[in-house]
């Protein structure tokens, strides 16, 4: 393999391998994320390949396995170019029925169609698919045209042109200028404008400096960085290389967290063909500047996600976070000056210096720019990787993207950045994805993730699962978090098994400012949203719980009671050999009756019975 | 040559050297922060987060621990208002309701202001502040003790559990752990624990004075009584 030398040998070699794919007659693209990957892909992208070479078809058709294409739930995914043919949920059977009817014939399979939940049709092609069609896909848009193992296909198109650019000509003042005209924030949560970052770690003194990527996502439900990394791995490290010869840096770190083994494979393969190609290591393309990029696997803890913390566990130390009275860009890894961006943050730099920061800031509202990945899941129809420009509403995304809800129960509130964020009612729909709007309204940005709830859902049990989550990945240092959050969740599990005190909401409400105030690092300070958040907008259940020992929404086991509808029972006996404990009884064709000191509430009678004849209250 | 930096603290202009802590100022003047965690002689972690103070920058205030900002030309501190009083209440609550067998901190928690516990008490033996483990790994350099665990599971332990060859018994873990203070009454048994507030009636001395220290042998705070 040649070493780049030149950015003229870089735009060569792209044409050179531009012109190689474009000899193809088509192409299929198959999902090799994760989540298509524990659907069978990888069976499939074998199949394919086999049925290929049997049918001599290797010189006329390029099989790609690639990253996430985002509509998990529908994998394995297949695109067919020319044509932009969709297939989801397709098997190793299939490869024989698509390569001889598809490929050969131009035959559609209508049952491997996508059918829209919604209207019910059949969808075609990709762009047809309303999942798609209502975002604005542009770190995403590339998932699907590189394959992550091949540094070619990335260079295909049109990768490294901004290292390529920024190298050959564009001084690191210009570069940071250019980062903080178009409006970059943080994309990991906290929103921080990445240009000042950039100018105060270039300001700071000394001659070693440090980047440091942050793919520590552990936020329950969201995974756009695992994707992104996964998927487009030269983005990242290209964003990187921007950033570093904007401040100065020699060396970077991705810090991935060990549950994303296939991201940490992918980074490692992008990172060892960058260094092959001579695009990290010493004299990148001819130029004085020298970078490489080492990968570190986190220990899988949440609170490594926290800048300080990830820098502690990056020097081997117990991954703690500390007090941010002296900034990370003055004095952080090994006491250097660094700069620690997340995923997302770092795969927009590239297209900021390539199209400018006036194509950047062109989308979005006033004070966030650019588009947001998010990761839509809960009661919606269509899940899955989401990318819109800044400013959406939270009703498009909830209803036109993910197609309302999937039970039928009307949609009751969606909770926005995973496990620090907040619950926001129906209400508050309207509010766009805006990092200060929705810190304004009770939740926040976060990295992402939207987890929406139907009216099944009870609010205080969701506050309970994330007081619990948290009180588990709190790091312990501090005592507002270790034993205010423990001391919230007392509160909160009292609550919802009926021990509920009235006087305990206003404690609760108090201990959470104390928390949100009193806690050392970023995480300890969110920690109270879910439950500041849904005492904000959903305060009638709580006092449901409290005074009237009520769940309204009929999840909370010690405050519901399972009984059968006398009139409803038709006397079948389904419930009775349903239930685990024995707890129903009655003859046959005469209406059942519940135990209620047997009855454990586990709800198997109700989706059993056909009657609907089970009352939940 | 030492250098000086001039800053404001509970509005009193405070001469300081440059690189000491806000903390380590103000108790040098006699405006007692309470705080536990800290240690003159250790690094500070800002684990305890009683010695919040208020730093009033650009026109907003920012809570932060004291022992862990540094002090600066200009700065204004407050450590007595009304935000920062009701937060150390509600921390130093929550540390008596953890441990109520320790004098020291049943004393913090009186002086904070804490005139009942709503939370149910928990006894445990160990608020976790770290001086034990900062003493051994930075003043001995013996590294005999250390954290384990994270969340609820934290404690102080030995490493692999067992007491290894480089603990030489010294006891300063003891010496300055503060759980070793017990209560005037005599360690408190499970289900009898309660808030002691003995020393109340001492407080009420420093009433209009909230944050001159009060001039009793407990009222000094934990670390002013174990150095003396």
């Amino acid at each position: 393999m040649v070493k780049i030398k030149h950015s003229g040998d870089l735009e060569a070699l792209r044409i050179t391998l531009e012109d190689e794919r474009g000899n193809y007659r088509s192409k299929i693209t198959i999902c090799g994320g994760t989540g298509c990957q524990a659907s069978r892909s990888l069976a499939v992208i074998e199949a394919v390949k086999k049925e290929i070479t049997r049918q001599y078809l290797e010189k006329d058709v390029l099989v790609r396995s690639t990253g996430c294409h985002g509509f998990c739930e529908q994998g394995p995914i297949m695109v067919i170019e020319p044509g932009n043919l969709f297939y989801c949920h397709v098997v190793p059977e299939d490869a024989r029925e698509i390569v001889s009817k598809t490929l050969l014939k131009g035959e559609v399979i209508e049952r491997l169609l996508y059918t829209d939940p919604v209207s019910g049709r059949k969808i075609r092609t990709e762009v047809e698919i309303p999942f798609y069609q209502a975002q604005d896909r542009q770190l995403l848009a590339y998932n699907k045209l590189v394959d992550p193992c091949l540094i070619e296909d990335y260079i295909s198109v049109g990768g490294y042109a901004s290292i390529a650019k920024t190298l050959a000509g564009i001084d690191p003042e210009t570069v940071i200028e250019e980062v903080r005209a178009s409006g970059l924030r943080g994309r990991g949560g906290g929103g921080f404008p990445t240009g000042t970052k950039w100018t105060e770690c270039w300001e700071a003194p000394g001659d070693e400096k440090y980047v440091v990527c942050n793919a520590d996502e552990g936020d329950p439900g969201a995974y756009m960085d695992r994707c992104l990394l996964e998927a487009n791995p030269h983005l990242v490290i290209e964003g990187m290389m921007i950033g570093a010869w904007a401040v100065g840096a020699d060396h970077g770190y991705i810090y991935v967290r060990k549950e994303y083994p296939l991201a940490v494979k992918h980074a490692r393969i992008a990172v060892q063909q960058a260094r092959k190609y001579g695009l990290l290591g010493n004299n990148i393309l001819g130029s004085s500047f020298s970078f490489d990029i080492d990968i570190a696997r986190g220990g899988g803890a949440f609170v490594c996600g926290e800048s300080t913390a990830l820098m502690a566990s990056l020097e081997g130390k117990v991954g703690e976070p500390r007090p941010k009275d002296i900034h990370t860009v003055k004095s952080g890894l090994w006491d250097k000056p660094t700069v620690l961006n997340n995923v997302e943050t770092w795969a927009n730099v590239p297209f900021i210096i390539l199209n400018g920061s006036r194509w950047f800031a062109s989308k979005g509202t006033k004070s966030s720019k650019g588009t947001k990945i998010l990761a839509l899941t809960g009661q919606v129809k269509n899940t899955g990787l989401v990318e819109v420009a800044m400013g959406t509403s939270l009703r498009t995304i909830v209803f036109d993207i993910g197609g309302g809800s999937k039970t039928g129960n009307a949609v009751k509130a969606v909770q926005t950045g995973g496990p620090s964020g907040g619950c926001l009612p129906v209400g508050k729909f309207d509010l766009p994805i805006d990092f200060d709007a929705l810190t304004k309204a009770g939740s926040m940005m976060g990295s992402g993730g939207m987890v929406v709830m139907d009216e099944g859902t009870c609010m205080v049990d969701v506050a309970k699962y994330f007081l619990n989550f948290l009180q588990d990945e709190s790091c312990g240092k501090c005592v507002p978090c270790r034993i205010g959050v423990d001391r919230m969740l007392e509160i909160i599990t009292d609550i919802t098994e009926g021990r509920g005190r009235p006087e305990q909401i206003s404690l609760l409400e108090e201990l959470a400012e104390t928390v949100s105030e009193g806690s050392l690092c970023a995480l300890g300070k969110t920690a109270p949203n879910p439950v500041l958040s849904t005492l904000r907008y959903f305060y009638d259940e709580y006092i449901a719980h409290v005074e009237k020992k009520r769940c309204p929404a009929g999840v909370c086991k010690s405050l519901i009671n399972y009984t059968i509808h006398p009139e409803k029972c038709e006397g079948c006996g389904i419930c009775i050999r349903a239930c685990p404990h024995n707890a129903v009884r009655g003859e046959k064709k005469k209406a059942h009756v519940i135990n209620l000191l047997e009855c454990r509430k586990c709800g198997i009678c109700v989706t059993e019975c056909k009657f609907d004849a089970i009352m939940v209250g | 040559m030492l250098q000086y930096v001039t800053l404001t603290i509970d509005g009193s202009r405070v001469r300081a050297t440059k690189g000491t802590s806000v903390l380590d100022a103000a108790i040098e003047y006699g405006i007692c922060i309470p705080h536990l965690c800290h240690v003159p002689v250790l690094s500070d972690t800002g684990a305890c987060r009683l010695c919040i103070v208020e730093h009033v920058k650009n026109g907003s205030s920012k809570i932060t621990t004291s022992c862990t900002l540094n002090v600066q030309e200009g700065m204004i501190i407050n450590s007595n208002t009304e935000k920062v009083v009701k937060l150390r209440r509600n921390i130093a609550e929550l540390m008596v309701a953890e441990a109520p067998n320790s004098r020291a901190i049943q004393d913090i928690a009186v002086r904070c202001g804490v005139k009942d516990v709503r939370y149910p008490f928990r006894n445990n033996n160990c608020i976790q502040c770290g001086r034990c483990v900062r003493y051994c790994t930075q003043f001995w350099r013996a590294n005999a003790l250390g954290f384990v665990g994270r969340g609820k599971e934290r404690h102080v332990d030995y490493p692999l559990g067992s007491r290894p060859d480089f603990c030489k018994n010294c006891g300063s873990c003891t010496l300055y752990c503060p759980m070793s203070v017990t209560p005037c009454d005599g360690p408190m048994k499970r289900g009898e624990e309660r808030l002691c507030g003995k020393c109340e009636s001492q407080l009420s001395m420093s009433v209009g004075f909230p944050g001159a220290c009060v001039k009793c042998e407990l009222g000094k705070g934990f670390q002013c009584a174990r150095q003396a």
